[in-house]
């Protein structure tokens, strides 16, 4: 059964392009046309205003917590061309990095996995995605890669971090030597892999085809163990894919069609232990897919916004014989 | 796209219901959010949308207090019976597992009772209903359990199955027993207005000895019936049953029941009750007649009672294979086309079919959390039923369902715990999946951290624990504790980190002349070799101890080694060099000549290649102090050194 248990009343002037929970799901941040961002404690279904953020000068549209062991860190992005960086000192909110290398709107922001240092991925407009890596007091190192994307690029999503080889634990002090990807989705209706070469440069390892119009977003699955990626895509052209690599046999991607929408599909997401896909549709709706055993995707549930009450009972679709 | 067999539920979502606009989501741990937006960016909008974001969530049932000792009670039975699984062999396994399934059961019913109590109590109607509809569904959930139990864990033959189910039926009807001490504790029960209804209800039951001594009570009250009353209880004292210690065989008891039956169909014809209605419809029950059953809907009450009714008195060795044909024309019959099945009743149709699958998958759809499906399959899957069945899909399902209820309760501030041994006994997907859900949980209190943490490391989870430790670490910096800051970096084996909060114990002492947590940095022991740091800090502490001690001569070494070693930080030097002057000015000759060669070559070598690390405005005040110590320190060194060069000359003449 799945329930309404908070509503959180985010005060903002304006259209609301993003909200996402941090790690623990303690708390929220919110990011508006307004131009502001917003934090909410909402611990035991309560809401408390922590921050309200100012810096930006276009509509906010994205969001992204950093992980928490290096403290309480968001990052910010904007049609006003920039990438804020934010963080808590001392109880208190403020602007702690601004990146302004880009020639037209930032439209996504993903942070690297914890294993790999805080490093920010952010695509934008003009067709580059740009790398902001902290090295330390304050200190900010920016890698770009030009046109990674015609027109735009619209989505950034970073791989899980996989030890590669053997799984002896390292010595105290070294680190092991992760391979650092992650997936990108642009205006040239193209899925891009991109790997990190031992020179410190970035390069396009991939490109995987399958839609007819602008991909909007792209969300690599989170890692249960087993020896196979998996990559969302979802585009304007109404489709979504599944994208899936056998690790072991090389790396060849493979398309399947989770299921063609009468509209635009805007936004794909992985639970956290990457067994639910959600799907936010131009239709007013969002569905949640499952993988049945058979390998087929089947839609769970709707979630649906409209008027009146929550609708009590639901149907929870399991895995079909 | 697969099918599936229901379409999928739609949640509304309280907003306004705009025609451009869509939804944003994002998951959070446990639960997801929503909130209106536009995402073609491309149109500006000048009206404010809805400023609301709502979370949304399954498994709310966590929540709820009376239901949490459901959830802590069956996870105690649930480990238990992990853990005898290797004892459970031969004759005594089936028993064992009855023994569990009633001890599921008892919790169910004891969670039943507290709510119903709490129901009652309720002051205001609307949650009094809330919790009333709660107990009817742990009401039928325990129905479920038990019918289970009997077809499939009990696996009750021909003969015993029926009087399972009739026990079945006689714990799930409840008013009989408070109906029958109302109309014995009356003046006279016979007159009683419930008489009739309670003597037909105990031969619905099968309670037939009851139903006799009402009989007798009538027959004393009204002699005119006295002889009906008579030969109604001998037919009634006579039908053959059953009874577990009988050793007749099952074809004996058909026998004896088949003669039985006719002499009560002989009464009929004869028309022995022609003149009190009431005792020849309870002999038409007791011949098995369809209508005259189906004219006690109302007591009936529900077609699976009609069912066990009807096969008791028409059917008693009723074969387990074959119930689920009476099952089928028992609902049927006693819905009478008025209305349609429910839920329950596909449930328990399903059951009669000894279709486990299809209990498992109409249960997961009826019921709002997993607990339910979760436990009973577990059950099923240790009688060794789920892989009889499709050994593709058995284990899965197990596991499937296990993972789903465990994450349900990693939702809950302190049920989580629980979850953890769910996961345990998961081998596929168990392991990787508590990997995920335990860095999730907030780490508010350093209680909370440590029972996480120790989760962590019994299962060698060492990723996890370097990240919790690492977290907590940062955040012990943040907060100015250097020594929970220590303590944990050592836990999480991260010498880097290690490293920078030695150094910034370094700072303070810089700073302020005394270290803070001395305890702590006294007592690293072998964790001190985790970074050249942290050996250094351990060290010069061991020095200031030395020192302390009186020690002199071990701490004039271990200063030098401190120096000569590269472990020292540059910054540190001066501070190191200035140590040596107290040393040089005791009575006796501490450096060896050799030592205070080094010593003299350490501070040229120091002295050449000053840091500039301090600020500006202060540095020449400090430089000032620094060099004439520099200068005391020259002055002391050479006099050591005569010292020590005359000492060790004249030993071998003294």
């Amino acid at each position: 059964m799945v329930s309404v248990i908070n509503t959180v009343d985010t005060s903002h002037e304006d259209m609301i392009h993003d909200a996402q929970m941090d790690y623990y799901g303690t708390r929220l941040a919110t990011c508006s046309s307004d131009r502001s961002v917003k934090i909410f404690d909402v611990r035991n279904g309560g809401q408390i205003l922590i921050a309200d953020l100012r810096g930006h000068e276009g509509p906010v549209w994205q969001v992204a917590w950093a992980h928490p062991m290096y403290g309480n860190i968001l990052a910010s992005c904007s049609y006003d061309r920039k990438v804020i960086i934010w963080k808590e000192e001392n109880g208190t909110w403020e602007k702690t990095h601004e990146h302004t290398g880009h020639d037209s709107s930032v439209n996504s922001v993903c942070w690297a996995p914890h294993d790999y240092g805080l490093i920010l991925a952010c695509g934008s407009s003009d067709g580059a995605i740009s790398l902001l890596t902290y090295t330390g007091e304050g200190q900010w190192e920016v890698k770009k890669i030009n046109n990674a994307h015609t027109i735009g690029c619209n989505a950034v999503s970073w791989a899980p971090a996989v030890v590669p080889g053997s799984l002896i634990d390292q010595p105290s002090g070294q680190k092991p030597n992760y391979i650092k990807k992650f997936a990108s989705g642009g205006c040239d209706n193209l899925i891009k892999l991109w790997k990190e070469e031992e020179d410190g440069q970035w390069k396009e390892e991939q490109k995987l085809e399958a839609h007819s119009d602008w991909v909007r977003d792209v969300a690599w699955a989170p890692s249960i163990g087993l020896p196979t990626s998996t990559i969302a895509s979802c585009s304007q052209d109404g489709r979504v894919f599944i994208w899936t690599c056998d690790d072991t046999s090389g790396n060849t991607w493979s398309p399947k069609l989770l299921h063609k929408f009468n509209d635009v599909v805007w936004h794909v997401s992985w639970s956290i232990t990457a067994n639910i896909l959600a799907v936010s549709g131009g239709d007013n709706k969002v569905t949640l897919w499952k993988e049945s055993v058979d390998g087929q995707w089947v839609c769970i549930s709707d979630v649906n916004k409209g008027q009146g009450s929550v609708s009590a009972s639901v149907t929870e679709g399991q895995q079909n014989e | 796209m697969e099918e599936l067999d229901g379409e999928p539920t739609v949640t509304l979502i309280p907003g306004v219901n705009s025609k451009k606009k869509q939804m944003c989501f994002d998951w959070g741990p446990g639960e997801m959010l929503v909130c209106e937006t536009s995402f073609n960016k491309k149109e500006s909008e000048t009206k404010p949308g809805c400023p609301f974001i709502y979370i949304i969530r399954k498994d709310i049932d966590v929540y709820s207090q009376i239901l949490r000792k459901l959830f802590n009670e069956s996870h105690g039975i649930f480990v238990g019976l992990q853990r005898i699984e290797e004892e459970l062999t031969g004759k005594s396994r089936k028993a064992q597992l009855v023994r569990v399934s009633k001890n599921y059961r008892s919790v169910i019913r004891a969670c039943m009772e507290e709510m119903h109590q709490v129901a009652i109590a309720a002051k205001d109607p609307a949650i009094g209903r809330q919790f009333s509809s709660q107990v009817s569904i742990l009401s039928a959930m325990e129905l479920i359990w038990n019918l289970c139990e009997i077809l499939f864990i009990e696996v009750a033959p021909a003969g015993a199955l029926l009087l399972h189910l009739l026990d079945w039926v006689r714990l799930h009807v409840c008013e009989v027993d408070s109906l029958l001490a109302d109309v014995l504790g009356s003046e006279n029960p016979s007159k009683h207005d419930s008489f009739w209804k309670l003597v037909t209800i105990l031969v619905l039951q099968g309670r037939l000895d009851e139903a006799r001594q009402m009989l007798s009570k009538e027959a004393d009250a009204s002699p005119s019936s006295a002889g009906m009353c008579r030969i109604l209880g001998d037919l009634m004292r006579t039908m053959p049953v059953l009874s577990p210690g009988n050793t007749q065989t099952l074809t004996e008891l058909e026998l004896k029941w088949q003669h039985w039956h006719e002499e009560c169909e002989r009464h009929l014809q004869d028309s022995t009750f022609a003149s009190s209605p009431h005792l020849e419809s309870l002999c038409k029950i007791m011949l098995g007649d369809e209508a005259a059953l189906l004219e006690q809907k109302e007591l009936l009450n529900n077609w699976y009672h009609f069912l066990v009714t009807r096969l008791l008195y028409s059917h008693p060795t009723v074969k387990p294979i074959d119930l689920h044909l009476y099952a089928q024309s028992s609902l049927d019959l006693f819905l009478g086309g008025e209305s349609s099945p429910e839920p329950l009743d596909n449930i328990l149709l399903a059951a009669f079919e000894f279709d486990i699958h299809q209990v498992i998958k109409e249960c997961s759809i009826a019921l709002s959390n997993w607990w339910f499906v979760a436990h009973l399959t577990d059950l099923l899957d240790h009688c060794k039923l789920l892989q009889s069945h499709n050994l593709y899909f058995g284990s899965n399902m197990r596991e499937f369902l296990l993972l789903e209820y465990a994450s349900g309760l990693f939702a809950h501030h302190s049920l989580w715990q629980l979850g953890v041994d769910y996961f345990d006994y998961c081998p596929e997907l168990g392991r990787v999946s508590l990997e995920l859900h335990i860095e999730r949980i907030p780490l508010s209190t350093e209680q909370k951290a440590l029972k996480v943490l120790r989760i962590c490391e019994q299962r060698q989870m060492t990723e996890q624990v370097r990240s919790i430790c690492k977290i907590l670490a940062m955040n012990a910096v943040r907060n100015n504790r250097l020594g929970s800051a220590l303590s944990w970096s050592i836990r999480a084996k991260d010498a880097a980190f290690a490293t920078l909060v030695s150094d910034r114990f370094l700072k303070d002492y810089c700073e302020r002349g005394s270290f803070s947590d001395l305890d702590l940095i006294d007592n690293l022991g072998p964790a001190m070799m985790l970074s050249d740091r942290l050996t250094f800090l351990g060290k010069y502490r061991e020095f200031h101890r030395f020192y302390g001690e009186k020690r002199l001569t071990d701490a004039a070494s271990l200063l030098l080694s401190l120096m000569t070693s590269q472990i020292a930080p540059r910054s540190f030097w001066v501070i190191l060099l200035i140590d040596a002057l107290p040393l040089l000015e005791e009575k006796e000759v501490v450096f060896s000549a050799e030592q205070t060669y080094e010593l003299m070559r350490c501070l040229e070598d120091f002295a050449s290649r000053r840091p500039v690390w301090r600020e500006p405005g202060v540095q020449r005040i400090q430089e000032d102090v620094e060099n004439t110590k520099l200068e005391m320190l020259r002055l002391a060194l050479a006099r050591n050194l005569g010292r020590a060069i005359i000492k060790e000359g004249s030993l071998e003449g003294s």
